[in-house]
């Protein structure tokens, strides 16, 4: 008999992620690569750790008027608006698509009210071709919701719980605002009311003027600051989460802010992020992700790594 | 589905990249391999993006003064750019990037020379059609509206002999045509002045701003008072292809809507990505069949759009 055949960038990269068994630790971000149907002729997404979908609401949003995007030095600004399809489309155009990955697909849900969460949520909750949802209560670009859930702690228990009733036995994930006072006591009233994970950070609220016309870049007038910018202070924020909060919970934190190398990765799991996720670096390079996954290989191998789990919070 | 690619990130091989006149250069590109299978079925109007974010800046004495400023900013995202030429050989297909130095990213398109490679992510999105029964192709461009039309212009040479073409040319001054030559107090008739377009055997009439070259005024004006002007001609065997700023666009549109003729616009967004996944370069459109307007995307579902589905903002 054939002795079966191991792959050994898969044992070591793999990890455990809130009960999933993950072929390696890096996600996409919401909103930098659709519904994945968008990315086959550049990346096999099957290669990914997990794929998390851009935000889907109740109903279908047509987003903000353009322009949508600035770049600034060493990022981007963006008030997309959550423009997304909505949850009726999702089910019929999307899902088939993604029912066919081989990878976890979170699925990132926004809304204006609680019932909106709860509504996608529960409508998703049995589709076994979806792995779990992630809650986005930090979204710097739309009037009503979004952000102003993320704020508050009392509210974020109270949308927290609410969606951990209608997400069944899938992983709930949710998603921090990087724009608060003290984000650990965020994170703390994610946790007390269900969170299974926590991925952070969303992007920043920002500004850029265009001084010859003394007008905001973006229609919008603010929008979220993501990119290498905001690399460090999302390897900050992640520490500090681990520190105050996801370690003793044994909570798992999904890292991402500004990763554009294995070394960025590296970093966030460093300071405690069980796996990072690849947002605006796919603008530019499409298949960054696994690029990633590839230079996480060659750096445990570099450094004797026997298990990517190791490095988790190792920071010394 | 095939079993090549049709889009991905080619690397594409510089072979000559030169300044033209003033702000505008153009750049020759080589693609090799799948690549060069990829472009061999580029369509005139769609479009690429280039990774631009390792170059450094040139000396900066060659910058502009108004652009030093400005320039010095790093680079993140790729920049969208149309071809003005596609030729498909043996086992490569070369393509003309013709392109005008306003900021950081075009600036360092400068920098690069013979033997350079260029990460080129394409080609994106849907281009000009050309449907059946048309005898008289009108291409309006707008200054840096060129290159997808001369692209379209060769096409309609090579493929559609039979259907007379005319290009109309706008810009503000004769300094700012983006074409090689010297444009200052040419003539106001419409003949084979543009070396762009007469290689295709195309005359065209040009306009500016202040009149320094061709008439003065706008294009549309031209291009409508021409169309006044015409005897036995039949709106439903005539196109009208344009490239240039918005409310060009929306001129050239509006024209085309009252008069019956079939017109397709090529429009621009700012892009993060050109492949559909970040939802930046949305396009106010119409519903067919219904009073009601939605975003579409530039990069994927255009940039070429039928004039009638645009709304334009007035
Ligand atoms: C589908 C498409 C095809 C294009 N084809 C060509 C082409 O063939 N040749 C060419 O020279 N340019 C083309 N452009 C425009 C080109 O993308 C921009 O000139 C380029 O991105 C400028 O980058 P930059 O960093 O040098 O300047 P930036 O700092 O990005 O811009 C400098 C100035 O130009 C303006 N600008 C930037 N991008 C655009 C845009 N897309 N539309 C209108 N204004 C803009 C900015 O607002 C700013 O005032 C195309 C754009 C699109 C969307
Ligand atoms: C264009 C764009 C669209 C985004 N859309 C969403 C979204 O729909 N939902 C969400 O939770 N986050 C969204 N994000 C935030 C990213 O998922 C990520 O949290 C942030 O960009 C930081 O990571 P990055 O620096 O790697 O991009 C978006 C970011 C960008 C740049
Ligand atoms: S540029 Fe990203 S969707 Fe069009």
């Amino acid at each position: 008999m054939k002795s079966p055949i191991i792959n050994p960038q898969s044992s070591i990269l793999s990890v455990d992620f809130a009960g999933l068994r993950l072929a390696n630790p890096v996600f996409t971000a919401s909103g930098t690569c659709g519904y994945a149907e968008e990315l086959a002729d550049f990346m096999d997404v099957n290669r990914l750790g997990g794929f998390i979908t851009k935000s889907i609401t109740r109903r279908p949003r047509q987003g903000n008027p353009t322009p949508r995007i600035v770049e600034t030095d060493a990022g981007m600004l963006n008030a997309i608006g959550l423009a997304n399809v909505g949850l009726d489309r999702f089910v019929a155009e999307k899902l088939p698509v993604i029912a066919q990955m081989s990878v976890p697909v979170f699925v990132n849900v926004a809304g204006e009210r609680i019932e909106d969460y709860v509504a996608v949520t529960e409508r998703l909750a049995g589709e076994p071709a979806i792995a779990g949802f992630e809650l986005n209560i930090s979204c710097p670009n739309v009037a009503k919701g979004g952000i102003s859930f993320g704020r508050d702690p009392e509210q974020v228990a109270g949308i927290t719980a609410a969606v951990r009733r209608a997400a069944g036995r899938k992983v709930l994930m949710v998603k921090l605002s990087p724009c608060v006072t003290d984000i650990s006591v965020i994170a703390r009233a994610a946790v007390q009311a269900g969170a299974d994970a926590l991925s952070l950070i969303n992007t920043f609220t920002a500004m850029v003027i265009d001084i010859e016309t003394r007008t905001p870049a973006l229609a919008n007038r603010t929008g979220g600051l993501s990119g290498p910018a905001v690399k460090p202070i999302a390897v900050y924020l992640v520490n500090k989460v681990y520190n105050d909060v996801a370690k003793k919970a044994g909570i798992p934190l999904l890292g991402l802010g500004g990763i554009r190398t294995a070394s960025d990765a590296i970093e966030f799991m460093l300071a405690g992020a069980s796996a990072v996720a690849i947002g605006t670096a796919s603008f530019s390079r499409p298949d960054s992700a696994v690029q990633i996954i590839d230079g996480i290989a060659d750096y445990c191998a570099r450094h004797q790594v026997a298990r990517i789990a190791d490095l988790v919070g190792s920071l010394r | 589905m095939t079993d090549h690619k049709s889009q991905g990130v080619f690397s594409a091989k510089v072979t000559s990249n030169r300044r033209i006149r003033a702000c505008f250069w153009t750049m020759d590109l080589e693609f090799t391999g799948v690549g060069a299978q990829a472009y061999a079925r580029f369509q005139p109007g769609q479009f690429v993006e280039v990774d631009v974010s390792n170059l450094g800046l040139p000396p900066e004495e060659l910058i502009a003064p108004e652009l030093r400023d400005a320039v010095r900013r790093n680079i993140l995202l790729r920049r969208p750019f149309s071809f003005a030429d596609v030729t498909v050989e043996t086992n490569r297909t070369t393509a003309e990037l013709l392109y005008c130095v306003l900021g950081p990213a075009s600036v360092r398109l400068t920098t690069l020379s013979r033997g350079d490679s260029l990460s080129v992510l394409g080609p994106l999105g849907h281009g000009f059609r050309v449907p059946p029964g048309k005898r008289l192709a009108l291409l309006v461009v707008g200054g840096m509206g060129a290159p997808p039309i001369q692209c379209l212009a060769k096409l309609l040479r090579t493929e559609y002999a039979g259907t007379h073409v005319i290009a109309f040319i706008g810009a503000k001054t004769a300094a700012s045509l983006p074409f090689a030559g010297e444009f200052d107090g040419m003539p106001e008739r419409i003949d084979s002045f543009i070396p762009a377009f007469a290689k295709y055997g195309i005359a065209s009439a040009v306009t500016t701003d202040d009149g320094s070259a061709g008439r003065r005024g706008f294009v549309t004006e031209r291009l409508a008072q021409w169309l006044d002007e015409q005897r036995d001609w039949l709106p439903e065997q005539t196109i009208i292809y344009a490239c240039g700023p918005e409310p060009m666009l929306a001129a050239t549109a509006r024209l085309a809507v009252e008069r019956n003729i079939d017109c397709q616009v090529s429009t621009e967004r700012r892009m993060a990505c050109g492949i559909g996944v970040c939802q930046s370069c949305a396009i106010e459109c119409r519903v067919e069949g219904s009073d009601e307007t939605a975003y579409r995307l530039c990069c994927q579902d255009g940039p070429v759009f039928d004039a009638r589905t645009v709304v334009f903002d007035d």
